[in-house]
């Protein structure tokens, strides 16, 4: 898999596909049995590592550690001089909105401000490649689309970020690109956009004022019925169909209020192309 | 750019030494140790033994055998004060009175007591008695007082120990305090570098550790680092010791004031060992209730060590004693009875300083090897083993 530099991509699969073990052997945390891993075309060495930045899944700080003076130890140990990392520290606890809590012990602080905390100790040393293993997981609706915020701001300045995330549709607003992996292999990799594009099938979501959603019986033997309920209809029809001839379909059975007719959401492209009872 | 390593020392050194409890605990055994030598210094001169002595005597013979008395006194480092009196019924209100430990009549030849007979008094007295009555005859038989002396205190034999044997109590005593406090402190902060690297796998900051730093160098770092903490605490502590004896004006033998300092040496290598492998048996748990649990093997083998300093140490020139204290595990612990005792020959004081100092090296090898495999295991508890089959973690 590629990561084009200066862009975010998303990593995703469901839990225990490899996501959390290719980040780490990015980061060299485990050695792998195959393969290479390179960052410009080199390999990837201890020095170039330190312009990495990282958050693993099972989040880690230390729970009785001054806020600032952990974020100060990390870019520390991330090659940073002092006055650097003294500097970086204080920018980043303003930018997280977190400057008032700087001299708390870490346990003190809430879960979404640990959260921003460790997503600091990532950032602090001004890394070139974020590496993030699932950084919505945990989070409130409202915190991740700060966080969502905070990676396009980041991208923006040129750093190249990839996130994990067993949560397939979560990400596909932050990440023009994805690659999709289950069981150690890549699944689906490409433009969110073309890869929902590219699939055979197109959904329908229609919502009928008044008449039997269960009345509706598909006219094309091609036409799914994947839902109905509560006056939903929800069918799956080729992508060669148009949206027209189905909006007439159903309309045979009442007054249409509401009508999608959107191309799969990535989990159902996942689902469509390694079957079902994987996610 | 700053070793990554010394990185991580400092971070362990200003995190544990700001801790209030380390403060406190710190000063705390300083007073303490400080508070023995003042306690000793003041029970000390009490203990000086020290008698009173009342005579009775018409003529003036009774003031040769006060004198007598007096000079006995003297040469035993005993304070012997003396009240002679007129007449026997003054005196014997003294004794009633507790002015005076023991009445003697040089006329009537008695000595007479109140309550109980005290022996070392009682053997003083009969001795001076001897010698008055010894001299009285002497000079009956018409001897000079030179010739008297002569015979009463001829000069005293030239004294010689071939082969002293080892027995000073103060010795043994500093001996066994050191020992009790290399034990106290080494548990105390290997318990810390146990502690320490289970925590940094539980609460998942090891990940982003490694990510900068390599397995070798945090655990040489958390070492160092604590291990600064444990050294400062431990030389307060010395010196404490050092300042407690000489207040005390305790009579100690001159090789303590060497040896008391070269614990520390003594201190610095056995907290090493024992640190590196507590890091070892940390880096095999992930949780931290079963922390103890790993470091039970190390934790026995370092009491029976403890144990052994009490046992077998007591004797610091038995064979047993003399190749224990060289064997790296129980040199730390055995050296510095031996060293303060005077127990200890060169030649073995070297010998145990560089096998500990190798194995110090061979323990940190290997422990760093595991340390790379272990660090990032989650769950129950890693066999040595089992240990040893992961893959390293980190890419070479």
């Amino acid at each position: 898999m590629v990561v084009p530099t200066g862009q975010i991509v998303g990593f995703l699969g469901p839990n225990g596909s490899g996501k959390t073990t290719t980040m780490r052997s990015i980061m060299g945390l485990v050695a792998i049995d195959r393969g290479s891993i390179t960052w410009r075309g080199e390999p990837i060495t201890d020095h170039i590592r330190h312009t990495f930045g990282y958050m693993p899944a099972e989040r880690g700080m230390y729970p009785k550690m001054r806020v600032r003076e952990q974020l100060v130890y990390f870019a520390r140990l991330a090659g940073s001089d002092q006055d650097r990392a003294d500097a970086a520290a204080d920018r980043w606890l303003e930018r997280m909105g977190l400057t008032d809590r700087a001299n708390d012990e870490l346990q003190a602080l809430s879960s979404g401000n640990q959260q921003r905390v460790q997503l600091a100790i990532a950032l602090v040393h001004d890394p070139e490649l974020l590496i993030l293993d699932e950084p919505f997981s945990g989070l409130d609706p409202v915190a991740v689309e700060t966080m969502k915020a905070l990676l396009v701001e980041e991208v923006e300045r040129g750093v190249t970020v990839l996130l994990s995330s067993h949560q397939l549709d979560l990400v596909s607003d932050v990440c023009p690109d994805v690659v999709i992996v289950s069981q150690g292999r890549i699944v689906l990799e490409g433009a969110v956009h073309d890869i929902r594009n590219r699939s055979p099938k197109r959904y329908v979501t229609a919502t009928v004022g008044a008449g039997d959603v269960a009345a509706f019986e598909p006219p094309i033997s091609s036409w799914d019925v994947v839902t109905r309920a509560d006056g939903v209809l929800r069918l799956s029809v080729p992508s060669s169909c148009d949206a027209r001839e189905v909006f007439d379909a159903v309309s045979a059975i009442g007054p249409i209020v509401e009508f999608a007719f959107a191309a799969p959401e990535l989990s159902e492209v996942f689902i469509e192309s390694v079957g079902q009872g994987e996610s | 750019m700053t070793s990554p390593s010394l990185l991580v020392a400092r971070r362990e050194v200003i995190q544990r030494v700001r801790r209030r409890s380390f403060l406190i605990f710190t000063a705390l055994v300083a007073i303490v140790v400080i508070a023995g030598g003042v306690l000793a210094a003041v029970i000390g001169d009490d203990s000086t033994t020290s008698y009173d002595v009342g005579v009775v005597s018409a003529e003036s013979s009774g003031d040769e055998f006060v004198s007598i008395l007096t000079n006995i006194g003297t040469a035993t480092d005993i304070t012997i004060d003396t009240t002679v009196f007129d007449s026997s019924d003054a005196a014997a209100a003294a004794l009633k009175d507790g002015d005076i430990d023991v009445l003697v009549d040089v006329g009537e030849r008695t000595d007479t007591w109140q309550r109980d007979i005290d022996g070392q008094l009682a053997s003083l007295i009969d001795t001076g008695w001897q010698a008055w009555s010894a001299a009285g005859a002497a000079r009956d038989a018409g001897l000079t007082d030179d010739q008297i002396v002569a015979i009463l205190a001829p000069d005293p034999l030239s004294t010689t120990v071939v082969d002293p044997s080892v027995d000073d109590l103060a010795g043994m005593l500093v001996g066994f305090v050191s020992a009790a406090l290399l034990f106290i402190s080494i548990a105390t902060f290997g318990g810390y570098v146990l502690t320490g690297v289970v925590e940094e796998k539980s609460t998942g900051v090891i990940e982003v550790l490694l990510s900068h730093v390599r397995a070798d160098q945090l655990m040489a770092g958390k070492v160092f680092g604590i291990g600064v903490v444990a050294l400062l605490q431990f030389s307060v502590t010395v010196l404490a010791g050092l300042i407690s004896l000489r207040i005390s004006g305790i009579d100690v033998p001159s090789e303590i004031w060497i040896g008391l300092p070269a614990t520390v040496g003594w201190f610095i290598g056995g907290f090493l060992l024992y640190s590196t492998l507590f890091a070892l048996a940390g880096s095999f748990v992930s949780r931290m209730e079963d922390a103890q649990g790993a470091a039970a093997p190390i934790t026995s083998a370092f009491t029976v060590a403890y144990v052994l300093v009490f046992t077998v140490g007591s004797d610091p020139t038995s064979l047993a004693t003399r190749v224990l204290s060289i064997i790296p595990p129980f040199a730390p612990l055995l050296m510095p009875l031996r060293m303060v005792t005077g127990a200890a020959s060169i030649v073995e004081i070297v010998v145990a300083a560089v096998l500990l100092a190798l194995s110090v090296v061979a323990m940190i090898r290997l422990a760093g090897s595991v340390y790379a495999r272990t660090l990032l295991h989650r769950g129950s508890r890693l066999t040595w083993r089992g240990a040893l089959r992961r893959p390293k973690s980190l890419a070479d």
